[in-house]
């Protein structure tokens, strides 16, 4: 007997919402497992930086040609190895800064990510001063 | 004889077979279901709810004769589905939740149980 255009009743059911009423509820490994702390942006932004990172050194683009803008300091006094090979060259330093800020990064995001798995070649730094 | 495996009662009582069919239980008390009007808004709050899960084929609500004899399922409602994937999606989605205010137990119930007008499992 029910006419047409009325308020429809409430269901006996209890509303589906109220089974998870804050996302606060849901138990940890569950958000872990719905890639909950990935989607935190200071993570994101590491992981980004740690893939430009590791491409330019697969690649052998130590340098950003762009950032000098043309411009490059005088080149430090050569400095030889013990089999006269010079080590500061300026690929040498590029690349020694880009390791050390990959480092960092690693260090930052195993620090910030429990779940995050260090690459085979990580080292973690030294602990004393 | 049937135990296999040698595990302990409580453990193969836990394993459960999925069938087409979802049986709900401890859901309407024999005085709702004995008023017309409450029997069928109970009967559309369920075809409603367990038809978001898939397509029902039969649909039961064992209702207590009014003479007061003894009718067994009584309090359950038998939700058929066209296959064990709507079933399995149903009682798990329904499992837990509350009707009428009660926290509603969702099981399997045996297909040839349901087409015998079998209700008491």
């Amino acid at each position: 007997s029910e006419v047409p255009g009325t308020k429809k009743r409430k269901s006996r059911w209890e509303d589906d919402e109220l089974k998870f009423p804050v996302l606060g509820q849901i138990p940890d490994f569950l958000k872990e497992l719905a890639g909950g702390i990935e989607f935190d942006p200071e993570i994101q932004g590491l992981n980004i930086q740690l893939l430009e990172i590791n491409r330019r050194l697969q690649t052998g683009q130590f340098y950003d040609e762009r950032s000098d803008g043309g411009f490059r300091s005088p080149s430090p006094e050569p400095i030889y190895d013990n089999l006269g090979i010079r080590i500061n060259t300026r690929e040498y330093r590029a690349r020694e800064k880009l390791t050390r800020e990959r480092q960092e990064i690693i260090a930052e995001l195993i620090k910030k990510n429990p779940a995050f798995k260090p690459p085979p070649d990580y080292k973690p730094p030294k602990l004393y001063k | 004889p049937g135990m296999a495996l040698g595990m302990g009662d409580g453990m193969l009582s836990q394993v459960e077979i999925p069938t087409k069919v979802v049986c709900l239980t401890e859901v309407v008390s024999p005085n709702e279901l004995k008023d017309d009007e409450e029997f069928d808004e109970i009967f559309e709050d369920m075809k409603d709810e367990c038809g978001k899960y898939g397509s029902i084929v039969n649909l039961v609500i064992p209702r207590p004769k009014p003479t007061g004899e003894e009718v067994p399922g009584v309090g359950k409602v038998f939700v058929e589905y066209s296959d064990t994937q709507g079933a399995s999606k149903a009682k798990a989605a329904i499992h837990g939740r509350k009707f009428g205010g009660k926290p509603v137990v969702a099981v399997f119930y045996p297909e040839e149980k349901l087409l015998e007008r079998d209700y008491g499992g």
